[in-house]
């Protein structure tokens, strides 16, 4: 009885993949339920000045060993892929708006303030981070 | 002789507007891609490998394509190919922007740009005869680089406004009238057999490669391209270090002010090649690039670096006019004429790549003003092979009591 050899099997490895019940229970409640207008998923984002402009997109986060982001790498400037340069941010200076639409991200620095910063390359090491000046406001 | 009449009217426009087109294709793909995979989150490493992926395949096609452009018979329907293939992947970038139809999507690309450009050259040899090519050379690059700013700012503006995958469905929706325009040119000469050969034609593959006047010329193009094509990008990192709010700006102005020069004097370079011979104009646009190069090292401020790039508008113009028309009087007679085009686009990719590494290189460890310096240095050490080794291969052709314009090829009935 081929088929019903083929049953078996197939019982046995539903059997084998299914986690008993108790640990799916787990696994259920960990899940945590964030609201969609908390968070941002902030790769490839568009990044803004002070005054709103779009500068350039958030392309990477540098994390410090202590479980903290310590700067941002923004894809900086350029037309039709002329002229951009990769600069790294320090993380405070950026600020967070999941709620508002269009402009999610906003940086401290303008354009002119970073527009001489040294290129952030993976390569090189430490990473040149622009830190935003002392209270501008 | 009807039909020959109807084809040297309604052809050359017909050209005209495939250049035309074609560039504006060309244009869509380039740049938008880093941007646009960034959009959707895609990781730097990612993008990084999609876009060497089709640096190699542009690179390992130029032969082949070349090679199969040569053995089609019908070099329109080789450029319709292409341009179907350019949709497809254009399609693919805007609805599919995940790992594998991308990669798929961008070596096709770099396929079928690698048989657009000799088929096209193809069909202009065979439309109007080697005697008239340096004119209709002109002509095209005059309207490819009218097509080639005009697309730069239209999907620029549309990248800025409306979306990057607005910059692909436009690429897309343009392939249309390019392949409308290669039905327009019409069933003339082009389609027969004319220099079609076997693919694998080893004798004529040998003895191509052993020209010393390909080889010497190859050399020329790696020399002028590996002083060229870092340029523009460490001028793009300059302006954006001096300039600020007006960078984006400048930075247009730099790409479109050699695109203006090109259309300007393309036809004239056509003209002189076919006049005073190919030395003297290759000469010109070859002695611009270190002038170029030292103008860019010594010019202050943001603004001034735009009228340098007028020289790079006429070295641009020399190169684009003179690359195919140096085919075609290297392989006259040989039916290797698109072989010849892939085996100078190599010269060019390899070149090309090599100068972003050593622009990059010199800018990181010595200074952005050294690196320009540099490229001068490889710009005059280009000029200096060229005009010590290189030949005039200007065809002795009987010039008075021949038409202007020639009937288009010998052996259409």
């Amino acid at each position: 009885m081929p088929q019903r050899g083929w049953l078996a099997i197939f019982a046995l490895l539903l059997a084998a993949a299914a986690p008993p019940a108790d640990e799916v229970q787990q696994q259920v409640q960990q899940v945590q339920q964030v609201p969609l207008d908390q968070t941002l998923a902030i790769l490839g984002h568009p990044v803004a000045d002070p005054e709103g402009k779009n500068i350039g997109r958030l392309v990477d986060v540098l994390v410090g060993d202590q479980n903290r982001p310590q700067a941002a790498v923004i894809d900086f400037g350029g037309f039709l892929g002329v002229g951009n340069r990769k600069i790294a941010v320090e993380w405070s200076a950026l600020h967070f708006a999941p709620n508002d639409p269009k402009h999610p991200i906003t940086l401290d620095l303008t354009q002119d303030q970073i527009k001489d910063a040294p290129e952030y390359k993976e390569a090189i090491k430490p990473a040149p981070v622009v830190v935003a000046p002392e209270a501008p406001k | 002789m009807q039909r020959v009449a109807t084809l040297s009217t309604r052809s050359p426009r017909a050209l005209d507007w495939l250049n035309f087109f074609v560039a504006d294709v060309q244009t869509g793909f380039g740049p938008f891609v880093a941007v646009y995979l960034t959009m959707h989150k895609w990781t730097q490493v990612q993008i990084g490998f999609a876009l060497t992926l089709s640096t190699i395949v542009a690179l390992i096609s130029q032969l082949p394509a070349g090679a199969l452009v040569d053995a089609a018979h019908n070099k329109r329907l080789a450029a319709s190919g292409a341009l179907i293939g350019v949709i497809i992947a254009a399609l693919l970038m805007a609805f599919q922007p995940t790992e594998l139809p991308v990669l798929v999507a961008q070596s096709v690309h770099a396929f079928s740009s690698c048989v657009l450009t000799p088929a096209i050259a193809a069909m202009s040899l065979h439309l109007v005869g080697h005697a008239a090519l340096g004119e209709r050379l002109g002509r095209n690059a005059r309207f490819a680089s009218i097509g080639n700013g005009l697309a730069a700012g239209v999907m620029g503006g549309t990248g800025a406004y409306l979306s990057s995958q607005a910059v692909f469905l436009l690429t897309a929706a343009l392939c249309v009238p390019a392949l409308l325009t290669l039905l327009a040119i019409g069933r003339g000469p082009h389609a027969r057999r004319q220099t079609t050969i076997p693919l694998f034609d080893w004798p004529g593959l040998r003895r191509l490669f052993a020209d010393r006047q390909l080889l010497t010329f190859g050399v020329c193009v790696l020399l002028f391209h590996l002083s060229n094509a870092a340029m523009l990008p460490l001028l793009g990192a300059t302006v954006t270090m001096r300039a600020g709010n007006y960078a984006n700006l400048i930075i247009a102005a730099c790409i479109m002010v050699p695109q203006i020069v090109v259309a300007i004097c393309s036809p004239s370079v056509g003209r002189g090649a076919a006049l005073l011979g190919r030395r003297p104009i290759l000469l010109i646009g070859w002695v611009s690039l270190p002038l170029r190069g030292l103008l860019l090292a010594v010019l202050p401020g943001p603004w001034l670096p735009i009228a340098a790039q007028a020289l790079s508008g006429i070295s641009g113009a020399v190169f684009g006019v003179m690359l195919p028309l140096l085919s075609a009087d290297i392989t006259r007679g040989t039916s290797h004429f698109n072989l010849c085009m892939g085996a100078l686009g190599l010269a060019v990719s390899l070149g090309a790549g090599l100068s972003t590494t050593l622009g990059g290189w010199v800018a990181d460890t010595a200074s952005i003003r050294m690196a320009f310096v540099a490229l001068a240095g490889v710009g005059a050490l280009a000029t200096l092979v060229l005009w010590l080794t290189m030949p005039e291969t200007t065809p002795d052709l009987p010039r008075k009591g021949r038409p202007v314009r020639p009937r288009p090829a010998a052996d259409s009935e």
